[in-house]
């Protein structure tokens, strides 16, 4: 009879063996590429696969995505990323500067790109470049405005900023969840300077803020608004505008956007490289994709949302056209104020100040 | 005759609570099913259909089924692992009698005290700060660290008296212990052994928050049906959570015949 | 889910008793020892990693600042982290009481009044729901509390209604959504405590005359608190900890601590924050186990 102690030992080697195999396995099967991939952090109209399909199968190559919904949160998934983990950027072209000058972008060379095809206000150097150097190309662009239900929303108090703030809507007003753009187009229903915001300008819009809140519903991402718009839950959204009414034209012909008399704010979207990218050739092609009429024009109908497409040369239909509203562009942009622009620190109070709006009661 | 009118009402009474309790339990996957036929790119109601455009469409959707495909990988891993962690941890505590024994069994069903939250927030702080990159494995470690005390604790509790007697016998007749483990114990706790895995995997299929903290491209179903929802309002996440329950349905009835089956005969 | 252990029957003491007593030392630690590195290492140390992240708050220029209190200091001096803290609380304990009140007598009238034979079934039915994806049942939630969803448009049919009520994206949303989660699972628990409770105490009382409530009250329910705290507290672990819900349903009208701890991860990148958030929530489940060990003990979790 062998010692019960010797066998009961390696039975137990047997299960520290398992466990080791366990962990091998693991280790091992990380799974190895036989395809190229390009790893893009992005807004979520990127992620369509008929946008996204013929670049992929053109170029052999698998694009990863990861999900983003504002600048702040594309430098946080960076923060928890190696350097050359990623290789594209879609972000707010507001913050290319910021972006820039933590030497997070490579430089770009505007012969790469047709901007003879983007309107002048929307490749403004201001939002793409600096010092002169170009970091990012435009791409989509809109404007967080008011959106609303034609048939229970007066399309009169739609042309007034303040609107939302009316009593008569308590309860039937929804705001889009992007501090950003919400407290910027509170400054300008204040009467501020939205580009030259300080910090001595926040408490008023604070309390305006909280207001809003008050005579609100809801607040909510994207797709969150979109639903509760289109459901009839709320009949007005503060900060909505093309982005959430275009995809939903045929579904529901009764959602309308506008631009106040006061104004609105105008988001840009622009492609960037990551300095740190290891595939610099493969990036500025899927750029070009992006840029080229036909990634342009799936871009611009995107299954996240639709948005004005920066190259005027963008293959849609003229029904698309019309929906998304082609020949108002020019007056649009003459209304309208890009994002503003933070520095780390602003950003962090605005975040801060953007939390106890959303927990006031 | 009062007795029998209160009794018949309290019986009529429980029916009514209960079938109101099956409407409401049933309610959002009814809502679920019937809005995965929806002709229209919302679903939202008014319904129009019925059609099935959204089913092919979903399962045409590549990121869904490599998503699907991770899911079952992960699941059919991790199970087994805290299976047979937990097994081997259960059998040791049940069987030998040694000191910290009982400190030991509190401390390996801790994780079931607190939230997956803390569990993903812990692994990813790990990730953070050895600058390991997220991946589809950190979600295994993950559903492990929560499901394993489940299989411990439901794998402790099968090993009774009655196979210890087994097991002392096949001992004195000279069988190592790999052997005994193999050969009577292993067999003997089967259907708890089949029951926690079933369960793990349940568990871990579902799982979201990990998931969603610990992985970047490569992820689990769960985190595409979220990005999905993010990106876009989509009858296609229905159809998809329609086909789920139907497969959870059909899995659960085979195992169900499967163990109750065995158990009658 | 089964919790209970079975008692651990003491070893036979043979003659080599020394001997068997040093093989059962080491063999027993052999056999845990996968299981215990394997938690020390994924959950343990991690743990471990967190206290001291939350001891370390980020310095303004993003870096690691000195071990202190700061994290701390800084939850407790923004409100909205507190409220965040004191919401989370108020929502779990809503939704334990609510989810065992509903929850208690549909396990009952499945553990009594339906025949034997039918109760598995009866059971497995009613956490069937159970089966379909997490996410997408809280985004289904929103479809049928829309105001042209079923609800609106059975309470307009019977009349309750004549304008469709704002269901949706609100606090009693996601409790809703809770709710229906955790009257599956309490549902599961209470009638696995009601079934091992032996029949002969009820039929006893009754032959000695006490009425179907004095019955109930003196034996059933005292004999399945056990179960029910098994359920409360489970209820208490996986509501405090959970996005999911409060994201898609709440319409972020108040906002819980995951969602505070997820924009602290998403948005902020400010790990040290988020840890202090989670393991701040995790003394709130821990004062829960406290006051509530003794039922937990008996019922061998």
């Amino acid at each position: 009879m062998t010692s019960p102690c010797r066998t009961d030992t390696k039975a137990a080697r047997g299960a520290l063996l398992a466990l080791i195999a366990g962990v091998a396995w693991m280790v091992v099967s990380t799974p190895a590429f036989a395809r190229n991939t390009l790893d893009v952090l992005t807004w979520c109209d990127h992620e369509d696969p008929a946008l996204l399909g013929p670049f992929e199968k053109a170029n052999d190559v698998k694009v990863n995505f990861k999900d983003i919904d504002s600048t702040a949160a594309a430098l946080a998934v960076l923060g928890q990323s190696k350097p050359g983990d990623w290789d594209v950027l879609v972000a707010d072209e507001t913050d290319t500067g910021r972006l820039a000058g933590l030497g997070l972008l490579a430089p770009l060379d505007a012969k790469d790109f047709p901007f003879g095809d983007i309107p002048t206000a929307i490749a403004s150097p201001k939002l793409t470049s600096v010092n002169g150097v170009l970091y990012s190309v435009p791409e989509k662009f809109g404007y967080n405005t008011i959106a609303y239900n034609k048939t229970t929303f007066d399309a009169a108090a739609a042309a007034d900023i303040n609107s939302p703030w009316d009593p008569k809507y308590k309860g039937r007003v929804a705001v889009y969840d992007y501090y950003v753009p919400e407290i910027e187009y509170t400054a300008i229903a204040l009467g501020m300077n939205p580009e030259k915001l300080t910090d001595a300008d926040l408490p008023a819009i604070k309390a305006k803020l909280i207001a809003l809140k008050q005579n609100a519903a809801m607040v909510g991402d994207v797709t969150t608004v979109q639903q509760a718009l289109a459901t009839g839950a709320v009949d007005v959204l503060f900060g909505g505008g093309e982005w959430v009414t275009a995809g939903l034209a045929h579904d529901n012909p009764n959602l309308n956007y506008t631009i106040p008399k006061q104004g609105g704010v105008r988001w840009q979207q622009g492609l960037s490289v990551f300095a740190t990218s290891q595939k610099k050739d493969l990036a500025t092609k899927f750029i070009q994709y992006i840029l080229s009429p036909e990634g342009q024009g799936k871009l611009a109908t995107s299954s996240c949302y639709w948005g004005m497409p920066a190259n005027s040369k963008a293959v849609l239909t003229d029904d698309q056209k019309t929906i998304l509203r082609w020949s108002d562009q020019p007056t649009y942009i003459k209304t309208t104020f890009p994002y503003l622009q933070m520095t780390p620190d602003f950003d962090k109070k605005l975040q801060a100040m953007w939390a106890e709006v959303l927990q006031s009661k | 005759m009062i007795r029998f009118f209160s009794r018949y009402f309290g019986t009529a009474l429980a029916t009514l609570y209960m079938l109101a309790c099956y409407a409401f339990i049933f309610l959002p996957v009814g809502v679920l099913v019937l809005f995965s036929f929806q002709d229209g790119r919302l679903p939202v109601p008014p319904f129009h259909g019925p059609t099935l455009v959204w089913y092919g469409r979903a399962l045409g959707n590549d990121r869904l089924m490599a998503g699907l495909g991770n899911s079952l990988i992960v699941g059919a891993v991790s199970s087994a692992l805290s299976v047979l962690l937990g097994f081997l941890a259960a059998y040791g505590i049940a069987r030998y009698i040694f000191p910290g024994r009982r400190a030991l069994q509190a401390f390996l069903v801790l994780p079931l005290a607190v939230s997956y939250l803390l569990i993903g927030m812990g692994l990813l702080v790990t990730l953070s700060a050895f600058g390991l990159s997220p991946s589809l494995e950190m979600v295994v470690v993950g559903h492990v660290v929560i499901n394993m005390p489940l299989a411990f604790a439901i794998v402790l509790a099968q090993l009774g008296e009655h196979q210890r007697r087994m097991e002392w016998a096949a001992r004195d007749l000279g069988a190592s212990t790999a052997r005994i483990l193999l050969t009577i114990v292993v067999p003997l706790i089967a259907p708890a052994l089949i029951a926690a895995f079933c369960l793990c995997f349940t568990l871990s299929w579902d799982e979201f928050l990990i998931s969603f903290l610990v992985t970047r491209f490569d992820v689990t179903l769960p985190v595409v049906i979220w990005t999905m929802l993010r990106g876009g309002l989509n009858p296609q996440t229905n159809a998809v959570g329609s086909i789920i329950f139907a497969g959870s349905i059909l899995l659960v009835a085979t195992v169900e015949a499967l163990l109750f089956g065995k158990r009658r005969a | 889910m089964a919790r209970t252990l079975a008692p651990v029957v003491a070893v036979e003491r043979s003659a080599n008793e020394a001997r068997a007593a040093r093989r059962d030392r080491l063999a027993g630690a052999a056999f845990t020892l996968p299981a215990l590195i394997w938690i020390l290492i994924f959950f343990a140390a991690p743990l471990v990693l967190m206290a001291y992240f939350s001891f370390t708050p980020l310095s303004p220029t993003g870096g690691r600042g000195a071990i202190g209190l700061g994290n701390y200091r800084a939850f407790f001096a923004e409100s909205a982290y507190v409220e965040a803290l004191w919401n989370s609380v108020v929502t779990t304990a809503i939704v334990v009481v609510l989810s065992l009140l509903l929850a208690y007598p549909f396990a009952f009238a499945i553990a009594t009044k339906v025949p034997r034979s039918w109760q598995r079934l009866a059971l497995a039915v009613a956490i069937l729901p159970f089966w379909t994806s997490y996410v997408v049942r809280s985004y289904a939630w929103l479809l049928a509390l829309s105001p042209s969803g079923v609800i609106n448009w059975t309470l307009h049919a019977l009349g309750v209604t004549h304008h469709p009520l704002m269901l949706a994206y609100s606090p009693g949303a996601t409790i809703l959504g809770f709710v229906h989660f955790f009257i599956m699972l309490n549902t599961l628990t209470i009638y696995a405590n009601l079934v091992q409770i032996n029949p002969r105490y009820v039929l006893a009382a009754r032959d000695l005359g006490a009425g179907a409530w004095r019955s109930f009250l003196t034996i059933t329910l005292p004999l399945s608190i056990p179960g029910v705290m098994v359920g409360a507290f489970l209820t208490v672990v996986l509501c405090i900890g959970d996005y999911v819900t409060p994201q898609i349903l709440g319409g972020f009208r108040e906002l819980l601590l995951p969602q505070v701890i997820m924009m602290q991860i998403q948005r902020q990148l400010d790990l040290p924050m988020a840890s202090t958030m989670s393991l701040l929530m995790t003394i709130v489940v821990a004062i829960v186990y406290l006051a509530m060990q003794r039922w937990l003990r008996m019922a061998r979790l």
